[in-house]
């Protein structure tokens, strides 16, 4: 009886494996191409975006605890009045730095993705920003990723969407301002919405600073035709000061 | 060509006021300034592109001009070509003058010798106020 009973859960197992492995794709989708960002909603949405679900909603604001939030909204007060008197606070951009993670998502420039078996590779034509999701291998503890601007990435296909975890992003490479540890942790959901519309959900985990997850999702249409340009920081005039303002060098 | 301009035209006014460098915030966003004069050198270089200009002066000296533009990568999606504008060639340019008074500004607009209007897409560039042509 102990026999047929072991007999019979080793069949289910294997009918259980059966199923599943129908049930998983064969093959995960190829969406390599160049993409450009799409369905920004700026001010209020109008019918025909709320109607495109194509579209993803406008994104929250970082749900900062009080202590982070403070700072972030006196950074966000200083540029604004920098700003309104003309001598603008200097970003990375004035030094011809890139974004990082996971700026370089929101794909200011063209994107493009490159789907291979063991990896994808994302490249922001921006300043040439490159990244590299490595699949199916082991993620690393925070400790032991020196910190970058793109910091440590692995990934996975669950069944058509491409899931990618980073840590090991600098302190001071920042989402729009929002502050962050040593321990921030950046898990995104790629995956096709519609045969050239792909959607990245980016949710920021980081529990000193945020009380509960982060999610943004931004949106890319693919540009079927188009081959990402070369970008190089030729001749940059912007420079930061010594009061950390932005200024030009001016040939007279 | 004049049809490729209204398309390019119509890019540059749809383009997400969100795609930029950096702040524009150190140019004048009250007025512009036009500046007629001769192509010293037209760079065709990230992260900005220049079109440098010696501008007569009514005393009949000549005084530079650097205009800032976009990302060429912006441009050339929006049809420009390095190729478009080349040293000794008479513009009309018009800028948002830099707010310390150096001799530089933005470009919002280029006139060229053949009549073409130019626009390097700079973002939100209706937040610039255009003012009555003034010389410099």
């Amino acid at each position: 009886m102990r026999i047929a009973a072991s007999g019979l859960l080793v069949i289910g197992a294997f009918a259980a494996a059966v199923t599943l492995g129908a049930q998983a794709p064969a093959t995960h989708p190829d969406f390599s191409g160049s993409y450009e960002r799409f369905g920004n909603i700026f001010g209020q949405p109008t019918a025909a975006q709320l109607a495109d679900k194509t579209i993803p909603p406008r994104n929250p604001p970082a749900p900062l605890l009080p202590g982070p939030m403070k700072e972030y909204q006196d950074r966000l007060a200083a540029i604004r009045e920098a700003d309104r008197k003309g001598t603008p606070l200097a970003s990375g951009y004035v030094n011809c730095l890139g974004d990082g993670m996971p700026s370089m998502m929101n794909a200011m420039f063209p994107i493009e993705f490159l789907v291979t078996k063991n990896q994808v590779t994302v490249i922001e034509e921006a300043f040439t920003q490159v990244r590299r999701i490595l699949i199916d291998r082991p993620m690393k503890k925070v400790e032991d990723v020196e910190p970058g601007f793109f910091g440590y990435s692995v990934g996975h296909w669950e069944g058509d969407t491409l899931v990618a975890e980073t840590v090991g992003i600098k302190e001071e490479i920042r989402y729009q301002n929002v502050p962050h540890t040593k321990d921030l942790r950046i898990k995104e959901r790629i995956h096709l919405v519609a045969p050239n519309i792909l959607w990245n959900e980016i949710t920021m985990e980081d529990p000193a600073v945020l009380e509960k997850p982060w999610t943004v999702t931004i949106a890319y249409r693919r540009m079927p035709d188009y081959t990402l340009l070369e970008y190089i920081c030729e001749d940059n005039r912007e420079y930061r000061d010594a009061n950390g303002v932005q200024q030009i060098r001016v040939n007279k | 060509m004049s049809r490729l301009l209204h398309i390019l035209a119509i890019i540059a006014v749809t383009i997400p006021p969100v795609f930029a460098h950096h702040s524009f915030a150190m140019y004048d966003h009250t007025r512009t300034v036009t500046l007629k004069g001769e192509v010293t050198k037209f760079q065709w270089t990230n992260p900005h592109g220049y079109l440098e200009l010696d501008v007569k002066q009514k005393d009949g000296s000549v005084k530079h001009f650097s205009c800032e533009m976009t990302s060429i990568n912006m441009m050339l999606r929006l049809g420009w070509r390095s190729n478009m504008i080349k040293a000794g060639d008479q513009v009309v340019a018009t800028v948002a003058p830099l707010l310390n008074g150096d001799p530089a500004g933005l470009l919002l607009d280029v006139t060229l010798p053949d009549g073409r209007k130019l626009e390097p897409g700079v973002p939100a560039v209706n937040t610039f106020k255009r003012t009555a042509p003034e010389e410099q």
